[in-house]
């Protein structure tokens, strides 16, 4: 299985939306408190050779990157959320010297977090350490609006997957608030765990459930139309849990990775959820994605420097 | 590669193709048509590029809708915590991550610096809490900011002190009587950045002046014991050279053995065959038998 040893502390892996054997990772140098940051874009070779991972492309920033998010509209266009507070658009297609193509500087925190609308395509949000979430377009250099009602950082932000103007975000404030941008405020507040809401993210097949991954080491699983209880609670991380991640082939398959080092897959649905425990990482493991092109697929990265890209099922280490 | 699918988008999400899901009526408003900047405007709610300050942030709004003392802000360095989606703790590596351990149990931290704390509504949530300071070997005592403290419900303060002054982890404290949830004792509010940044710098002072001592008692040692010997053996009347070879000898390291060449220099080089038989057997030399033991024997 694909391999790729990072310079930098790994932050965040996502799959092209476009083309299934490419990805990129964000990275940030000393485990992202101080020091440069880089993303790498990397292609998987489609057959086993000595090679099975080429990186197309790096970009240097000044500050860590904490997210990445491709775009949804362009094949060639990523997002990166940047710990200066910026998010910087990259474009493939552009000779290097000329990225980013763009750097956005309103947030007065840390970036954390970045979603790409993927329905309504020209739209993404960010999510930042300084409460806020900002809404922003492709076409336009400033943000179109500001949400801030959150008390605390903003570590997560999900669109929902059948909602063009509906997203949530996850909040050291022990919330997740869903959001419409058509409206002045949050829509709903869910006080979903006693401790700090690190993740979130939108069941794919069903509209109105929500998975959201805490500090109490619990990843759980909402349904926004009743939010006072969980529809499940999925313990069995060690540590906090770090990002959640909705599976975008089964209805009832959660991905967690967590502070404990390893990568956790659940369904919900079932008594024993966990399915599946990968603790290829040797340090905490803090970016997880799946492939929406090909099911099954499955990469992470964390600050081991590594990045692994493997079937679900397999060992992600065996080559 | 890579040819350009542009604005085309990307292939159809499987959750499309399966078409429409939800186990019954969403609480949503209907999708409004448009790009997103239209819809936005068209709302009323837009507000281009807003900067939003420290200054305005929404702390003092009742928006914190769940009533828990928040934690310190990540960036907050030392006493802060929050630690997990945070920079500077979770970014202190371990001491977060595996301070978690805080969160359920006893001695918590797996030290450093940064670590446990007092923050992080796990404290206030009564863990027996433990703080970091353990693995660091009395860095930064473990009970500062631990339980000690705050977790204990107040009037731990003094107690935890032992810490600083480099104390090996004395996180106790166990959670006060009335619980740390009590409403009508809440936990002190936390200490001043500066004046925990002084600790902890203190601690690491503390630490790396422990650390030094040792080295350097250990050092002396060594050369007391190495000059004594020395001065042993010179007593002895024993060449430092021949002491060498003696001990080599000892070893079943051979010496080397060397030829000398027609001018009469030596020739570099071990002769393995000379060397083997000096040391495994009885020499059958007839007479000077320990001269060739004693090699440079010219007729050789």
């Amino acid at each position: 299985m694909p391999v790729f040893k990072t310079p930098f502390n790994g932050y965040a892996v996502k799959f092209s939306p476009f083309y299934e054997h490419r990805l990129a990772v964000a990275t940030a140098q000393n485990f992202g408190i101080l020091g440069n940051g880089r993303l790498h874009i990397l292609d998987l070779s489609p057959s086993p050779s000595p090679t099975p991972v080429t990186e197309l492309a790096f970009f240097d920033t000044a500050d860590g990157i904490y997210d990445i998010a491709w775009s949804e509209s362009h094949d060639n266009l990523l997002v990166a959320a940047v710990a200066d507070g910026s998010l910087k658009l990259y474009d493939l297609s552009l000779p290097p010297p000329q990225n980013p193509s763009r750097s956005l500087s309103e947030h007065t925190r840390e970036v954390h977090a970045v979603d790409w609308n993927p329905t309504r395509r020209d739209s993404f949000i960010s999510g930042s350490w300084d409460d806020t979430v900002k809404l922003w377009t492709v076409d336009r250099p400033t943000s179109v609006r500001t949400f801030k009602e959150h008390a605390y950082c903003v570590y997560s932000v999900a669109w929902n997957p059948r909602h063009a103007d509906v997203f949530a975000s996850a909040s050291g404030d022990c919330t997740v608030r869903v959001w419409d941008v058509r409206e002045p405020g949050s829509t709903m507040i869910i006080p979903g765990h006693e401790h700090e809401i690190l993740s979130c993210d939108w069941n794919k097949y069903d509209e109105c459930l929500l998975a959201t991954g805490s500090v109490d080491k619990t990843v759980r699983v909402w349904d926004v139309r009743s939010y006072r209880t969980p529809i499940a609670v999925l313990a069995g991380h060690g540590y906090a849990v770090r990002k959640v991640k909705c599976s975008p082939h089964r209805r009832n398959m959660v991905m967690s990775c967590s502070y404990d080092m390893t990568v956790c897959m659940w369904d919900f649905m079932v008594e024993d959820a966990l399915i599946g425990k990968y603790d290829h990482h040797t340090e905490f493991a803090v970016g997880i994605d799946m492939s929406v092109l090909v099911e099954g697929l499955l990469a992470s990265t964390g600050w081991d420097e590594m990045a692994y890209v493997w079937q679900h099922g397999t060992d992600p280490r065996a080559t | 590669m890579a040819t350009t699918q542009g604005a085309s988008g990307p292939p159809p999400k499987p959750w499309e193709r399966s078409g429409s899901s939800s186990s019954g009526p969403a609480p949503f408003r209907p999708p409004s048509s448009g790009t997103t900047s239209d819809v936005v405007e068209a709302s009323g709610t837009a507000k281009p590029g807003e900067i939003v300050s420290t200054s305005d942030r929404n702390t003092t709004m009742n928006t914190n809708s769940v009533g828990r003392p928040l934690p310190s802000r990540p960036w907050e360095s030392n006493t802060g915590n929050s630690s997990y989606g945070g920079r500077i703790n979770s970014g202190m590596a371990y001491n977060s991550g595996y301070g978690s351990g805080m969160y359920n149990s006893v001695g918590g931290g797996y030290g450093g610096m940064s670590g446990g704390m007092y923050g992080s509504s796990s404290m206030y949530r009564g863990g027996i809490g433990g703080g970091y300071g353990g693995g660091m070997g009395g860095g930064y005592g473990g009970g500062l900011y631990g339980s000690g403290m705050y977790g204990g419900g107040g009037g731990m303060y003094n107690s935890g002190l032992g810490g600083t002054m480099g104390g090996y982890g004395m996180g106790m404290g166990m959670g006060g009587p009335f619980g740390p949830q009590d409403p009508n004792n809440p936990p002190p509010s936390p200490p001043g950045f500066w004046i925990s940044f002084l600790r902890v710098m203190e601690g690491v002072v503390n630490f790396f002046g422990r650390i030094s001592l040792l080295v350097d008692q250990n050092t002396q040692a060594v050369h007391f014991f190495m000059s004594a010997l020395l001065q042993l053996f010179d007593r002895g009347g024993m060449l430092y050279g021949e002491l060498a070879r003696f001990v080599f000898r000892v070893l079943g390291l051979g010496r080397k053995s060397r030829k000398i060449s027609p001018n009469g220099l030596p020739l570099p080089g071990p002769d393995m065959q000379n060397d083997q038989k000096f040391i495994e057997g009885p020499k059958s030399a007839p007479a000077g038998g320990w001269d060739n033991v004693w090699g440079n024997d010219a007729r050789r």
